[in-house]
């Protein structure tokens, strides 16, 4: 009989916030460029586990498939990352994928990361336009400053940079670097500096900017290269200083 | 945002006073408490000089507390309190970083027993009053040497570690490559403090005296 | 004074754009997405976005853009909204600017331009090789300051099912699912936004996100709203090839000097580095003198097959050509197209700064949709608007590069105002029509979903979706033959059985994703036939729609937009003309002056 290559895939599974675990493990047909998505879909087609028990398909969050819409971020074996650019074939076997743990589950790999996009709210970040009617051109920005506000403004906020935070756990209600970084952004640009003050403020409450503790794994993390660490620093002086100075100056 | 809420938080300021503490006063008082130390390098007499001369300092316990035991107790509980709410990762996400932070709290707790125990046996059971002979009398004795070697080593650690992590988490180090320079700077801390601290064991439990030329009696 | 209330379906540019535009003018907005907005589709988008600024000093003006579009879309669009989203688009470009979009810039501080496809100008704003995820970005954090001060609810993680229609056929509101608890519910609007993006999973494999399946746009068609145009899709000349799916490579790789080329002899042995320009034929250069690598994108689609399967020169005999961005300096690529070429890299493990990438056409962009007016964006049935990929309005039979974005915001933004203007017109608004219209509405999609749930049968709807997916790709892409375009509707109506006897693999009532997608994959098939049926019937070549038994534009016989019906539960096809007041269609050619 001849020997198809196989892929040896472990899944952890829980049917709801309140259910138990457990794992199962697949084995699928291996093909060129295979990625953990592909995997996925193999399963969700024929969902019936290596030793031939019948299951139901996994849930999982996917979209763009290109790294860039920040869906389909789970752990793979053990790491945090993006199942849509994990390549099988760079991948030790068994694979084993689990969810994110630092987000509360909603069933098997899906995670509900509604805690990122309040603290985006929470520290105010947008440019406050006062409307969308024709009001002229923008500020002038130079090149200098967009090529460093561009990077930080491609975070999908995928939550990989919490997931493998140290300092963001269920004690602690650290926004996390990714938020960070998005208030530098905001804060570098012409009318977002308008409502400095204000964003800072509210990194320097519960959770804020003074929780992390510079085990620096965030910027190792993030799929898109961020320079994380920067972020936080500059944002960690910018609120000490407005702080003190605010206390000495008013 | 309304008024009342332009004051930063009180995690906040606590935080910062943790990470402030942490150089100023303990770091710098750790650097003071090796200099004088190293006079054991010239001689015994030297170090009694030196010793005699800390002991007889104006408003010593205002000093003392004020400037070193608050501080460092303030900086070890919070020290504590932090480690407790954050989480270690560090077997899934072995990066040197991450192994930074496990091991500055690791080093943070021993530094802390280790500094008790040695305010305890120098500061306490000598009165206020070591001598030369008090310590060499210590040392003697192969647990003490063994956790003067282990405390020094923890807290020059501790102490370089916590020099980068106060560069970068001020904001003094911002960038990628400062925060690498910083990174190399604390190195340099950390093995300068090992260094001399374990000269300094050396010279009392072997009664080697490298600079003993360089004494000059009062 | 009653309060209206607007809603507001689909998260991608247009959706947002419309949300902003009726938040903005104080009425409140329940905005649904099946993923939290912020991973829309749109964020796929990469090249940029068209504006007629001038900012080269070539000369360029709206009317010019007009023009272009028009011309590229082969003269089916209508031609008033165009010139008008062609002239609103330099003040559009100046509200993204506002809302801190971090485009590019020229030393002096102002935006830069490069040239895209199917243009002679530097016109497309861009913020490096990701100008549709900083563009969503911006619209996203807007909404989300609306939705911070409570004139925004998000329903993230909802599927729409139906439109709630009255016995008058009047638009009252929606029904949708819960996808975690499958909950269902019907929310009243006096007006309702469908910006519910592209069809890609129509087709299988596309460049397309996963959500991009037109469940939403086949659902309205089943309850009156018109489909235009259907048989208009673009492929997208350079996709990477993938199974999951095929990733774009932006045609901005071409606007900043990429060039597309084969090895003059298919049994080429060298690696593409050492093969000597003679020996390299660049095929679009030779072909298109004038606009080169820079031809619109079903021409360039069109000569890649030719290039493959009639001169048989694709790269080692495969279903590839170069794209080869290697004569670009590192630093140009590094800083305009960083984002594209990741993408290459990451996915197939070879560095695109050194190898020349293989490339191949994937299914792109529905130019067709929806059927709306040619103001405001309505619908054909009153009370339900739609904007975005998701309606036909504005790229006639091919859409030009950068246009999408452009078309999104400025028909975001209409639908938008004209939705508060209809709203606030009413007399009497959602709040009066019956309860029953709710409750019948509810009833009906949960006995669809009670009966999936139930039923035992032997078809898997994965299996149905793929046969699907390859069905459409081989015979409605690029190349339609007439008898090819029967055998398909054929086997669309026999897998149409087949998935009667559908058997889901998951039964439970909690964030169940296989009872979502078999409710999706019943629309898809239908949308399927629309697209399908009206490529049979248009015996024409037209921008992306090309018959080799029919190779011309037949301008007597179909200059003339198909806008589908659902008439007793089966498609019919209406034609209607073309609004052509503006500028009289001309041959479109790229190979010579036009």
């Amino acid at each position: 009989m001849a020997e198809t290559k196989r892929v040896i895939v472990k899944v952890k599974r829980q049917a709801a916030p309140k259910e138990p675990s457990r794992w199962e493990e697949f084995s699928l047909n291996w093909r060129p460029s295979m990625n953990v998505i592909i995997c996925l879909r193999d399963i969700a087609e024929n969902p019936v586990t290596r030793d031939g028990k019948k299951t139901t398909p996994i849930t999982y969050d996917s979209n763009c498939l290109e790294e860039i819409c920040g869906s389909c971020a789970m752990l793979i074996n053990g790491k945090a990352r993006m199942a849509c650019s994990a390549l099988v074939d760079q991948l030790d076997q068994p694979i084993r994928i689990e969810p994110l743990t630092k987000f509360p589950l909603v069933r098997d790999l899906a995670v509900d990361r509604q805690f990122m996009f309040e603290s985006l709210k929470r520290v105010k970040a947008w440019i406050p336009i006062d409307g969308t009617y024709h009001l002229g051109e923008g500020p002038r920005v130079s090149p200098e400053v967009q090529e460093k506000g561009y990077p930080l403004s491609n975070c999908i906020t995928c939550g990989n940079c919490l997931e493998v935070c140290p300092q963001v756990n269920e004690h602690n209600q650290f926004v996390g670097a990714a938020i960070i970084s998005q208030v530098r952004l905001f804060n570098m640009h012409p009318t977002g500096a308008m409502n400095k003050s204000e964003r800072l403020q509210a990194l320097m409450g519960p959770g804020g900017v003074q929780e992390c503790a510079n085990a620096q794994n965030c910027v190792h993390a993030c799929p898109k290269g961020i320079p994380l660490t920067e972020s936080i620093a500059e944002v960690n002086r910018d609120a000490w200083k407005q702080a003190l100075l605010g206390w000495l100056l008013g | 945002m309304s008024a009342t809420a332009s004051q930063p938080d009180a995690s906040y300021l606590l935080r910062k006073l943790h990470s402030f503490t942490g150089v100023l006063p303990v770091g710098a008082f750790l650097a003071e408490h090796f200099w004088s130390n190293s006079a054991a390098l010239v001689n015994a007499a030297k170090y009694d000089e030196v010793s005699r001369d800390l002991q007889t300092i104006p408003f010593r316990p205002l000093v003392e507390w004020g400037v070193i035991f608050l501080p460092m107790l303030f900086h070890a509980v919070y020290g504590v309190y932090i480690w407790v709410r954050g989480k270690s990762n560090v077997s899934a996400y072995p990066w040197v970083g991450n192994w930074l932070y496990v091991a500055q709290r690791y080093t943070g707790l021993i530094a802390f027993a280790y500094i008790g125990w040695h305010l305890y046996t120098e500061r306490w059971l000598t009165h206020g009053h070591s001598t030369y002979a008090t310590v060499e009398t210590d040392l003697r004795n192969p647990w003490y040497l063994t956790f003067f070697v282990v405390g020094i080593l923890a807290s020059s650690f501790h102490l370089g570690v916590g020099i980068w992590n106060f560069l970068c988490k001020w904001g003094l180090a911002a960038t990628a490559k400062a925060q690498q320079a910083a990174g190399r700077l604390g190195v340099v801390i950390g093995v300068a403090f090992s260094v001399v601290g374990i000269l300094i064991v050396l010279s009392f439990r072997l009664n080697w005296h490298p600079f003993s030329s360089y004494y000059l009696p009062k | 004074m009653r309060q209206p209330k607007i809603i507001v379906v689909g998260g991608g540019l247009a959706g947002l754009m419309a949300t902003i535009r009726a938040a903005e003018s104080g009425i409140p907005v329940e905005l649904f997405s099946i993923v939290p907005v912020k991973r829309s589709h749109s964020v796929c988008a990469q090249g940029g976005i068209n504006a007629a600024k001038n900012q080269k000093g070539e000369g360029d003006t709206t009317d010019k853009h007009f023009d272009d579009t028009i011309y590229g879309g082969d003269f089916l669009a209508n031609q008033p909204l165009v010139k008008r989203m062609c002239e609103a688009a330099p003040g559009i470009i100046d509200l993204l600017d506002r809302m801190g979009v971090m485009f590019n810039r020229t030393p002096e501080g102002l935006l830069d331009y490069r040239r895209f496809g199917g243009t002679l100008y530097h016109r497309t704003a861009f913020a490096g090789a990701t100008t549709g995820q900083q563009l969503l970005y911006a619209l996203d954090e807007q909404v989300r300051r609306h939705e911070a001060e409570g004139r925004v609810k998000k329903f993230e993680g909802w599927t729409f099912l139906s439109a709630v229609i009255d016995g008058g056929g009047v638009g009252r509101g929606v029904c949708a699912m819960d996808l975690r608890t499958m909950e269902l519910k019907t929310f009243p609007a006096d007006a309702a936004i469908f910006a519910t993006g592209g069809i890609g999973a129509i087709f299988g494999r596309s460049t397309n996100s996963v959500v991009c399946t037109g469940s939403a746009q086949s659902a309205l068609f089943q309850q009156g709203v018109d489909y235009a145009n259907g048989e208009f899709i673009q492929v997208h000349p350079t996709a990477i090839p993938g199974e999951d799916k095929l990733r774009l490579m932006s045609e901005s790789a071409r606007g900043e000097g990429g060039r597309v080329w084969v090895p003059r002899n298919p049994a080429e042995k060298r690696r593409p580095k050492d093969i000597p320009q003679s020996d390299r034929f660049y095929f679009l250069e030779e072909w298109y003198p004038k606009y080169g690598n820079l031809v619109p994108r079903d021409i360039a689609t069109r000569a890649i097959h030719r290039i493959v399967y009639q001169e048989k020169l694709g790269v080692d005999g495969q279903a590839a050509v170069y794209l080869d961005v290697t004569e670009i300096p590192r630093e140009t690529l590094n800083r305009k197209l960083e984002g594209i070429l990741e993408i290459y890299e990451k996915f197939l493990g070879v560095d695109p700064r050194e190898e020349p990438m293989k490339v191949f056409p994937g299914m792109h962009y529905t130019m067709g949709g929806i059927w709306v007016n040619g103001e405001d964006q309505a619908t054909a049935v009153p009370g339900i608007y739609a904007a975005g990929e998701c309606e036909y309005q504005y790229h006639g039979a091919n859409r030009l590069g950068a246009n999408s974005l452009v078309s999104c915001i400025f028909g975001g933004g209409l639908a938008g105002s004209a939705a508060v203007k209809f709203a606030k017109s009413l007399e009497k608004g959602a709040e009066a029509a019956p309860a029953s219209v709710f409750e019948a509405e509810r009833k009906r999609q949960e006995e669809k979903n009670r009966k999936l749930l139930t039923q035992d049968g032997s078809e898997n709807p994965i299996t149905i979706w793929r046969e699907l997916g390859d069905l459409m790709t081989e015979h409605v892409t690029v190349t339609r033959v007439n008898k090819n375009l029967q055998a398909a509707d054929a086997k669309i109506l026999a897998l149409q059985e087949r998935y009667k006897k559908i058997n889901l693999s998951d039964r439970t009532k909690w964030s169940n994703q296989t009872l979502n997608f078999a409710l999706e994959l019943e629309n898809m098939l239908i949308l399927a036939r629309v697209i399908t049926l009206g490529a049979l019937a248009r015996n024409e070549s037209r921008g992306a729609h090309y018959k080799p038994e029919f190779p011309d534009r037949d301008d007597a016989n179909w200059l003339k937009t198909t806008r589908a019906k659902w008439v007793n539960n089966d498609i019919q096809l209406t034609y209607e003309p073309v609004d052509i007041s503006l500028i009289k269609p001309r041959a479109r050619r790229y190979d010579a002056v036009k």
